[in-house]
């Protein structure tokens, strides 16, 4: 099925399929559409209402013409929902052998999480021409996975975990990735942030899917999980570039601000590292190497006071990837 | 007066004389508020709904406003999420459910019966009390709790702040009360006080949807107090039913939602087809062609009604055999809609038509209500209802079936019967204006939707991406033209209502049995009751005093004219 102005892209093997729907749809609802306002017009037209013409009775009606217009419908029907659950089987009963990547949906970030422990947060490296399943959760409220050039979209629920899979068609462009959108109302910040900024709100919670060859996926899958490329030269620069990396990757930019000013709706990071922090409670605490790493692991366990009705959630860096954000934080001060 | 009148007043406290009408008889503010005249109980319906249809839209227009740039153009993204659940509340609970039931439906159907009153009428008027105190309650709700989980209140994004998801589920409960106690009255009164050779073959069509109306009312809105509480249930107890940290299941509150709100569908979509019967025998001179199938397409409608709710929720996890039932049983819904198409076109044949504004309404809403139809098939079929659920192409079919649907039928209708109602004649031209720009700007706002969303444009959304800007400064283009035309419509009938011609008391010449009370009814609706030998729609049967449209002195003349002759 040739591509649609109506219609996304076709970027996954569902995607002919649901098309050629979507367009059997169309065509079927322009016939229809076009039939009974062209007889209705007709109608108003020839029946006018003219001086000494009068309506003829309507009668008894006509059993016949009743049945027909209710009974003949349906074989339309009946095809309509045999096509659509064909390939909604299809989408729902996933081939054996597929690529799993775990979701967790949270306002109002993405993580992905590759079988090989490796993270990415708001964006996700995907091999081309593989049955991919995607195994999803929600830590906060309800989230909807919806990715329109793959026509695929599934919710996801906390306490649960859903599931759907695909097979991407093409390699994507970094400058035109794949993109994923929440299809489940999911709220927003309150007050003051603005709202076109990534990841703050129902309306910025997307991510952007890299599909790239398989062979590129296999050799993440063995070698991933360090700094990304462009970050060079000394140890401790490349440090620092991954840890702002991850800060603009991952969403902390939402709340933390880096300038030293802002400290809505969390914390400034510039002006934190080794100084002496006061908590909820009434208690204070030295801002070290511990206390970051648990506030990124377990944010609730020691909240800084003023930031007790924040709610953020827990991210599950690995070890390198704190200390690169701990580098980050640190070379803000210097 | 003479000896024998007054005398006959004495003897019966409760005599009203043959002239006098339902609004001039008592004065008062008083008067209103303790009146048990269905008429009057309908006419405060009417001006509460209006403005809760004043303020819905008012609402919209701001939302439109907002999206005409990505990103912030006039508010936050919370403010906009506030606004967008103001909007959805208003509409759906206080406007469209009790639009055409409670004002319209208060107002004609003990008429249409021949009946002196509802079966009820101080429940009639405690649930217009009812109303307003469940109106209040939910708008305070809202604003006071800066709710902003649209008007469908999932679970748990609803019941993790605080517990303002269940002040809202009780406004709307007590405001679904006020339906129930409607619905009971309605469904009581046709069963009880329809006039002599009122049977019920001869049911005006009107009457047999806000029947099945009436039932779906009964029989889903209970539904809402479980849904209640066991919200309350588990945020004051602690039982965990809804909220996974507790044990509960989110998805469970949806069914539960949808058990009630779709049904609900139908509350606010089967007197809309209703209204359109009545106008189109009207202005075709002819009966509704295949009555019964009508009548029996509506009680299908309001049976089907009950049984689709999961076809809101194949995305949501429910269970792939679960989605399959729903999404079969929804296509059965396309055949007494379908049934109902077919009926109206084929009353138009060999009719007598004339296009005055209520048949500009009744044919528009056809138009209209075909599209929201068959773009509901693209949502009952699953392969394209994955790609299409909770994007724009579902806000446009509902708004094409709930506005250009019930609203279109309400339009139809309040135009249809407003001589009636107020005893005056509007000004047909500029109707016609109102009825033009309601048209193309409803159209402009909702087509250019359906594109966004089979393009990936998902709902609720208060930014979005630059791609998506032409299509959306379209739609919102097309709501400020669809604002003119309610301002110039309001301009319209507040012209009539202060200097409108007097009306005679059946101006469209309708067979129908309300037109034949004085053109504003009697207190009790018939000096005398009136005794029915033939059916609403029989115009060969139908005498030329009874088809006569103007007023009474003037048919006087037009004897005296023909005796001349």
């Amino acid at each position: 099925m040739n591509q649609s102005a109506q219609l996304p892209p076709q970027l996954s093997t569902f995607a002919p399929d649901v098309d050629w729907m979507y367009l059997f749809l169309f065509w079927v609802s322009v016939a229809s559409f076009v039939a009974i306002v062209g007889v209705m017009v007709y109608f108003v037209f020839r029946y006018r209402r003219r001086p000494g013409v009068d309506a003829v009775p309507t009668g008894h009606g006509n059993t016949a013409l009743e049945i027909a217009w209710t009974f003949l419908p349906l074989i339309l029907l009946v095809f309509l929902f045999h096509e659509g659950f064909r390939v909604y089987v299809q989408e729902s009963v996933a081939p054996q052998n597929t690529v799993d990547i775990h979701v967790r949906g949270m306002q109002w970030n993405w993580e992905f999480t590759h079988s090989n422990g490796v993270q990415e947060f708001n964006q996700a490296k995907i091999p081309v021409h593989t049955p991919v399943r995607m195994i999803m959760s929600s830590s906060d409220v309800l989230h909807s996975f919806y990715v329109p050039d793959f026509r695929i979209k599934r919710d996801v629920v906390p306490g649960m975990y859903s599931t759907l899979w695909f097979e991407a068609t093409e390699l994507s462009t970094p400058e035109h990735p794949v993109r994923v959108f929440c299809a489940e109302y999911c709220g927003a910040a309150r007050g003051g942030t603005n709202g076109a900024e990534p990841n703050t709100n129902h309306s910025t919670m997307m991510a952007d899917l890299h599909i790239i060859p398989q062979a590129d996926y296999a050799t993440f899958l063995r070698e991933g999980g360090g700094p990304p490329a462009e970050c060079t030269g000394a140890a401790d620069d490349v440090s620092v570039c991954w840890g702002q990396h991850i800060y603009e990757q991952n969403g902390c930019r939402a709340c933390h601000g880096v300038d030293g000013a802002t400290q809505a709706p969390g914390p400034n990071w510039k002006g934190l590292f080794g100084h002496d922090v006061a908590l909820e409670g009434g208690a204070s605490v030295t801002a070290d190497e511990a206390y970051i790493r648990q506030s990124i692991l377990e944010p609730q366990a020691q909240i800084v006071h003023g930031f007790g009705n924040i709610n953020m959630p827990p991210y599950h860096l690995r070890d390198q990837e704190i200390d690169a954000v701990i580098a980050y934080m640190r070379s803000l001060d210097q | 007066m003479t000896v024998e009148a007054e005398a006959a007043i004495h003897a019966d406290p409760h005599h009203i004389p043959a002239d006098a009408d339902y609004l001039t008889y008592e004065r008062g503010w008083k008067s209103w508020l303790t009146t048990v005249d269905h008429k009057r109980i309908g006419v405060m319906y009417l001006i509460s709904i209006l403005l809760a249809f004043f303020a819905g839209g008012v609402f919209a227009l701001i939302l439109r406003t907002e999206l005409l740039t990505p990103g912030r153009t006039i508010m936050e993204a919370d403010t906009y999420n506030e606004m967008f659940t103001l909007h959805g509340a208003i509409m759906v609970f206080l406007f469209i459910i009790p639009s055409i039931p409670a004002a319209i439906g208060n107002f004609v159907l003990p008429i249409m019966l021949g009946a002196k009153d509802v079966a009820f009428p101080k429940l009639n008027l405690a649930s217009l009390y009812i109303y307003w105190v469940g109106a209040i309650f939910t708008l305070v709700a809202i604003t006071q709790g800066h709710i902003d989980t649209g008007w469908t209140f999932y679970t748990p994004y609803s019941t993790r702040a605080d517990n303002s998801a269940i002040w809202m589920t009780i406004g709307v409960f007590i405001l679904g009360f006020s339906s129930i106690l409607t619905g009971l009255n309605f469904i009581a009164t046709v069963h009880t006080m329809r006039g002599p050779g009122m049977h019920w073959r001869r049911l005006p069509l009107f009457i047999w949807g806000t029947y099945a109306t009436a039932v779906i009312q009964v029989l889903a809105t209970p539904v809402l107090a479980i849904t209640l509480a066991l919200l309350a249930m588990e945020k004051i107890v602690g039982v965990g039913v809804f909220d996974p940290a507790l044990g509960g299941d989110p998805v469970l509150f949806q069914h539960f939602f949808w058990f009630y709100s779709h049904p609900a569908v139908y509350i606010m979509i089967l007197p809309g087809m209703a209204i359109v019967n009545e106008v189109i025998a009207t202005f075709s001179r002819r009966k509704i062609f295949g009555y019964m199938f009508i009548a029996m397409s509506s009680v299908a409608l309001a049976l089907l009604g009950f049984l689709v709710w999961g076809h809101h929720m194949f995305v949501s996890g429910q269970s792939e055999y679960a989605t399959m039932v729903f999404s079969a049983l929804t296509f059965l819904v396309a055949i007494p809609s379908g049934v109902k198409i077919f009926n109206w076109l084929a009353t138009l044949y060999q009719g007598s038509i004339s296009l005055e504004s209520p048949m500009l309404y009744s044919l528009a809403f056809i138009a209209l209500f075909t599209i929201g139809g068959l773009t509901g098939l693209f949502l009952g079929t699953l392969s394209t209802d994955i790609h299409l659920h909770d994007t724009y192409f579902v806000v446009a079919h509902f708004h094409y079936v709930m506005v250009g649907g019930t609203v279109f039928g309400f339009l139809s209708g309040l135009h249809y019967w407003w001589p009636k109602i107020t005893g005056r004649l509007y000004d047909e031209r500029w109707a016609r204006v109102a009825f033009s720009l309601v048209f193309i700007g409803f159209n402009v706002t909702f087509l250019s939707q359906f594109v966004l969303g089979s393009r990936g444009m998902p709902r609720r959304y208060y930014s979005y991406l630059d791609q998506f800007q032409p299509l959306h400064m379209t739609s919102s283009g097309g709501a400020y033209v669809l604002g003119v035309g309610f301002l110039v419509m309001a301009v319209m009938f507040a012209k009539s209502l202060k200097s409108g011609e007097k009306a005679g008391r059946n101006p469209w010449g309708s067979a129908g049995y309300e037109w034949q009370t004085s053109p504003r009814p009697h207190p009790h609706n018939f000096a005398e009751q009136p005794v029915f030998t033939r059916g609403p729609y029989d115009y060969h049967l139908a005498s030329e005093r009874e088809l006569f449209t103007g007023t009474d002195a003037e048919w006087d003349t037009h004897v005296a004219k023909k005796a001349e002759a």
